[in-house]
Parts: C-alpha cells; sequence; structure tokens
C-alpha cells in the first residue's frame, strides 16, 4: 500500500549542475562519478555534491566506474577509456578507436574494461593483466563472478565467462541475438542478458540450463539484480518488470509489473535488499518502489514520485540513504531518505 | 510498429540519409560536398570506410559493420548493431544534430541499415530513415552489375540499386550519351520507380538527396509521379521491379491475408515494396512502405470527391512473378469476392 500524498517530501540533501548531458553515474564510499556525453568525466563529493576533479576522455563517454575504495575511477567511451587516479588526479587516457561500453571493477586492485570486440583487465593503473580472445561483436557489458576470478562478457551471439588463464571463454553460453545488459546474481546461480530482440534470456550458471522472458514491447537494455540476487529489474517496456529469481527461479512465473513511466531511462535498487528499487524516465520523473511487495503479476504503484524538467539520465544509490538522479539538462540531485529501510 | 500516424503533428525526427555506392563512385566527393555547403544544418556523419571526410562543424564517427539477426524467426530480418550503438550514444548527446549521414561501404547490404530504423524503438523514437541514396560510378556500373558472383553471394552493386530511393549517376562525363542511356536503362530495369540524378563530380542540388522524405508514405507516393512506371524488360536480369496499378476498392481482409503470406514467403527476395491503396470503405488513402519482410502502414490524404479510387504499389526484388504478383493482388479487389 502506498500513501504518496501524505508522506512528507524527501530532503534534496545537494543540488548540482554539470556542463553537458550526463550518460552515468556511478556511486563508491565517499564520491559520485558523472559522465558527460561529451566527454568530461566530474568527480562530486558525495556528502555535498561539490566538485572534486574533474578529467577528459576524448572522443566521448559511455559509462563510468569507481573502484570500490574510490580510489580509482574508470571511464569508457566510443573511442577508448581512461583511468583516474584520487591520490594526485592523475589520469591516463587510452585511445584505442575501439568502442568502449563499460567497465566493472572486481576489486580494488583489478578492471574489466570492454574494447572493441575484447575485454581488457587491467590494473588501476592501465596495465594489461589479461585480455579475452575478440567475442563476435563489439562488448557490450561486463560482469564479474566467482568473487572476481570469473569474467562473464556480452556480445552478439552468447555471454562468454573467461579466466586468467586462458584467451578462450571457459564456458559459452550461447543464445542467437544481440545481448545489450548483463546481469549476474550475486549468489552467483544466475546469468541473464537483456536482449535487442525484445526479450530476457537467463542461464543457471550450475548446469546452463535456459529461460527466455520474451514478449516485452522493446528490445531490454537494462536489467538489474538486487543484492540478495532473488530479484531482478527490467526495462523493455513502459512497465519495469520485477521477476523472483528465489527458489527454482523465475520460470513458470509472472513478474510484477511497476508503471509510472513511458519511457524507462534508469534503473538502480537502493542497497541493502530491502526490495526497493527506484527508476527514472523520459519524462523527467523518479519513482520509488516496494518493488517486490504483493503478489506476482500484480501491478504495483510507486511509493514515491519526483517530479523533475528534463529525462532522467541515470540514477544511483550512494549508500541506502541518499538517491542520486542526473537528468538531461546537467542536473545532478541527491535526495535523503529518512532512514536506511524506509522509503 | 513505430511511424507515427498521419494526424500528429509535422515529424519532429532527424532525418537520415544513407549513402551507398561502390568504391570510386564518389561517395566521399559527395559528402565533402554535402557538408561544405553552406545549409546551416548541423551534420553528424558515421562512415563505414575510412574517408577523407573532415569538416570542422561535422562530427565524424567510425564504425565498423556488425549485421545481427533478429530472434524472431524472420531470417532476413537482421539489423546493424553497430549503427544502434553509434546512434543510440549520438541521441545521448546534448548537441542537437539537423541530420544524420550514414555511408556505407560499397559491400555492404542495405537491407540491415534501413531495417534498423524499422526495428529498433529507442531509434525509430528519434530518427527517420530519409533516402537512400546510391551512387553510381556511369563509367564502371554496368561492370559492376555485370559480375557474376558464386551461388547464394548477392551482386552488391545491383542490390544498392534495387534499395535506392534516389540513384546519383556519377560521372557522366566520362561516357558518351547512348552509355548513360544504357545504364539508365539498366538502373531502371532493376528499380523502375528511382529517381535517377545525372552528375559530374557529384555535382547536385542537394535537396534532391537531402530531407527528401522516401521513407515517408505521404511523401513517397504525393510526390513521385513516377512511382509506378511499368518497365520493360529488355535485360535477363533477376532482380527487378514489377509495378502494379489498378482501379477498384480492395478487401482489407483479404489484401492483409495476401500481403502477409507474399512477405512470408517471399520476403527474402523482395527487397522493398511500397504502395499507395483504396480500401473499401476508407476516406483515406492507405500508404505502405515495406523493406523484405518488415512493413508499415497508415492512413494518408484524404480520397477527394469524385476521385477514382485507384491502387498503385511496387515491388522490387529478385525472381519475381509479376503474373502471380498481378493475380493476387487483383484477388484482393472487393469486387473479385463478389465475382468469385
Amino acid at each position: 500500500m502506498s500513501i504518496t500524498a501524505s508522506e512528507p517530501d524527501l530532503a534534496t540533501a545537494w543540488d548540482t549542475a554539470v556542463d553537458d548531458a550526463p550518460v552515468a553515474l556511478n556511486a563508491r564510499q565517499d564520491l559520485i562519478a558523472v559522465a558527460g556525453a561529451a566527454g568530461t568525466l566530474w568527480i562530486l563529493d558525495a556528502t555535498t555534491g561539490a566538485g572534486i576533479d574533474t578529467f577528459e576522455l576524448p572522443g566521448g563517454a559511455l559509462s563510468v566506474a569507481l573502484a570500490p575504495d574510490a580510489r580509482h575511477a574508470a571511464a569508457t567511451g566510443p573511442t577508448g577509456y581512461a583511468l583516474w587516479r584520487r591520490e594526485d588526479g592523475r589520469t591516463t587516457v587510452h585511445d584505442t578507436g575501439a568502442w568502449s561500453a563499460t567497465a566493472a571493477w572486481a576489486d580494488n586492485e583489478r578492471v574489466a574494461i570492454a574494447a572493441g570486440r575484447r575485454a581488457l583487465v587491467l590494473t588501476p593503473d592501465g596495465e594489461e593483466r589479461w585480455a579475452t580472445e575478440p567475442a563476435a561483436s563489439t562488448v557490450t557489458d561486463l560482469a564479474w563472478l566467482r568473487q572476481g576470478r570469473r569474467l562473464a562478457v556480452a556480445a552478439y551471439g552468447a555471454v562468454r565467462c573467461h579466466e586468467r588463464h586462458t584467451p578462450k571463454p571457459v564456458m559459452t553460453y550461447p543464445y542467437i541475438g544481440s545481448h545489450l545488459a548483463l546481469a549476474v546474481a550475486p549468489t552467483g546461480r544466475w546469468i541473464c542478458s537483456g536482449n535487442q530482440d525484445a526479450s530476457i534470456h537467463i542461464w543457471r550458471t550450475r548446469d546452463a540450463g535456459e529461460l527466455t522472458m520474451s514478449g516485452y514491447p522493446e528490445k531490454v537494455s537494462r536489467l538489474a539484480f538486487d543484492d540478495t540476487g532473488f530479484w531482478l529489474a527490467a526495462d523493455g517496456a513502459p512497465d519495469v518488470t520485477v521477476w523472483d529469481f528465489s527458489g527454482k527461479g523465475p520460470a513458470g512465473t509472472a513478474p510484477r509489473s511497476l508503471r509510472c513511466h513511458e519511457t524507462i531511462t534508469a534503473l538502480a535498487w537502493r542497497p541493502g535488499g530491502g526490495g526497493h528499487l527506484a527508476s527514472g524516465g523520459a519524462d523527467g520523473t523518479v519513482a520509488l518502489w516496494r518493488a517486490t511487495a504483493g503478489r506476482p503479476e500484480s501491478r504495483l504503484s510507486p511509493a514515491r514520485i519526483l517530479d523533475g524538467d528534463t529525462t532522467v539520465a541515470a540514477l544511483t544509490w550512494a549508500g541506502p540513504e541518499l538517491l542520486v538522479s542526473a537528468y538531461r539538462d546537467g542536473r545532478i540531485r541527491a535526495h535523503r531518505l529518512p532512514s536506511r529501510t524506509t522509503l | 510498429m513505430t511511424t507515427p500516424t498521419s494526424d500528429e503533428p509535422r515529424d519532429q525526427r532527424v532525418p537520415v540519409t544513407v549513402l551507398t555506392g561502390f568504391l570510386g563512385s564518389g561517395k566521399t566527393t559527395l559528402l565533402n560536398r554535402i557538408l561544405t555547403e553552406q545549409h546551416g544544418l548541423r551534420i553528424a556523419v558515421i562512415e563505414n570506410e575510412f574517408g577523407e571526410v573532415g569538416v570542422d562543424d561535422a562530427l565524424v564517427l567510425d564504425s565498423e559493420e556488425e549485421i545481427f539477426e533478429m530472434n524472431n524467426g524472420c531470417i532476413c530480418c537482421t539489423v546493424r548493431g553497430d549503427l544502434i550503438r553509434i546512434l543510440g550514444a549520438l541521441m545521448r548527446r546534448r548537441e542537437k544534430f539537423d541530420h544524420i549521414l550514414i555511408e556505407t561501404t560499397g559491400l555492404a547490404d542495405p537491407a540491415p541499415v534501413a531495417q534498423t530504423f524499422f526495428m529498433d524503438d529507442e531509434i525509430a523514437a528519434q530518427l527517420r530513415l530519409d533516402a537512400i541514396v546510391t551512387l553510381v560510378d556511369a563509367a564502371h556500373v554496368l561492370q559492376h552489375l555485370d559480375e557474376v558472383k558464386p551461388e547464394g553471394v548477392e551482386n552488391e552493386a545491383v542490390e544498392q540499386i534495387a534499395f535506392a530511393d534516389r540513384i546519383v549517376l556519377n560521372k557522366t562525363d566520362l561516357v558518351d550519351e547512348s552509355a548513360i542511356a544504357e545504364v539508365t536503362d539498366r538502373i531502371r530495369a532493376i528499380n523502375s520507380s528511382v529517381q535517377i540524378i545525372p552528375a559530374q563530380h557529384a555535382e547536385i542540388y542537394l535537396p534532391q538527396v537531402l530531407d527528401v522524405g522516401a521513407f515517408d508514405l505521404e511523401r513517397v507516393l504525393a510526390e513521385d509521379p513516377s512511382f509506378l512506371t511499368e518497365t520493360e524488360h529488355q535485360h535477363d536480369t533477376t532482380v527487378t521491379s514489377v509495378g502494379i496499378d489498378l482501379t477498384g476498392e480492395l478487401d482489407e481482409e483479404r489484401l492483409n491475408r495476401w500481403l502477409g503470406t507474399l512477405l512470408r514467403t517471399k520476403g527474402v527476395d523482395i527487397f522493398r515494396s511500397k504502395g499507395i491503396l483504396a480500401l473499401a470503405g476508407a476516406p483515406k488513402q492507405y500508404v505502405f512502405q515495406g523493406v523484405h519482410m518488415l512493413l508499415v502502414g497508415e492512413f494518408g490524404r484524404h480520397w477527394h470527391d469524385g476521385e477514382q479510387r485507384r491502387n498503385r504499389l511496387v515491388f522490387i526484388g529478385r525472381n519475381l512473378d509479376r503474373e502471380a504478383l498481378e493475380c493476387g493482388f487483383a484477388d484482393c479487389l472487393a469486387t473479385a469476392g463478389a465475382a468469385a
């Protein structure tokens, strides 16, 4: 049950702006990283929103990822990637000419970078530890499994899992189609890909058992597991769908539908596993959900709606109490939640 | 399907022109001409070949062709993953572009490029395919068209002509009149409805190729009286156009069944299809446009008072059976059912 009207508005913790259209946000420890489409990266203080540093990735930016200890950041873009070091602000740009869709940190010492059709595993200073062989297409997404020992790489035709000792995949999960986004359950039990063919493809890692959730009206380009690994949220429709992956998984079940936006532009689970989800829309609204409430197949209403003027470009949580939203016009806003567990 | 209905206000989506043509046909020259002309447009270019395009005002992005099959049981339904990616990133930038040009390699199949605009909702919402413009080297095209390919391999020159909405017949200064006539003939035998623009050094009046709305159903048919020209087949060519012009009103259900079956079974061989139709009982013209098995249709302008209800459509493709198409279509006439 949600009573939007009677709840007091969320306090705005801070409100700032960057001089570009943001495309990605990431938060770790006391930092927020903002990627601008034209290639400027802003590092902000999570508590105040104050600028700490900026760096440039010529050719534009697509994503940014801070290391777990927030001492480094990796930014990726259409023509290469850049690594930033907090200690002295040093930035190294790798202008590879190859499309770098994303970066994923295994731990504080290793970051995987999508570089064209390959994935590179680098030290925080950019030294190559190992690399995968080329995939069938440009790599679209990356995720670590097994405490950072295994790297899942999404590209056309398959999700391939790699380990350090060989450039060839140690495990291939084939499915004809263009895998746009990857989500690995924190339990390690499931690998899911969002697909251009408007479906979610699911593999059980134990035995590579497969499942396809098809019938989405649009391509599925955002999907995310919550901290428990029991819930998967996805776009692909005006409704956010939330699938229950507890027990035997979602086979034969129906998802919960979260209706608020016409076009979903961002999804972010609140840390802590309380089933709270934030979603953003092209219309500028940010919705907060008790996304696991109710029964399967039910249509949920948002617990809260935060109105904005322009398209929500990205969302991230800086801990369970601070929700950070980036808007297409460059505005970055942080909202403080009343407590660690309430919405 | 994502094409807006005709009741909506003017299409706000950014027009995209696809430039195809063999290496040496003058694509880069035309591209540079478009970019340097004082038209005040902010243009983004996606290049598939390393050209010498470089203009301060334009954003030039490189891409490498990545063709993805769609997992929908339709074997000819492929899209260009590289374009989805690049166009997606382009649309997220703060700067707004007035026009986007996509240059393909001389060996590229235009179908996945066109289908990308039908199949990807994010792209279809923000961008519209304006026209496929094919550059043809008047001096060398016959040689390319006559090239015998191994079984199962497409002749890309034929495909690029078949898919074209506009053909720039370039380098006419290098050949004589009779050669131009012969090339024009050959082009017409493949694609009867295409507009051919003769040029030297890719010098053309740009409004002939930019923002022409060749994929805009209304404009296609309103502005294109040559849309259906019967062609005589002087050439033994497997890729041809079949135009049908028939008066009368159509039974919608029968039409859907016929067109559906046709595209499902022959869609691999039908490269392009377009038409303007009179549905029984409909006050407006019905216009459709297809690439292989993908088809979009919508109602266009009102039929005028006393205007003869007339159906005009064209198929461009491989091994088309003119008689079967004509008969099949004639059976969709509302009166055909009554007669049967």
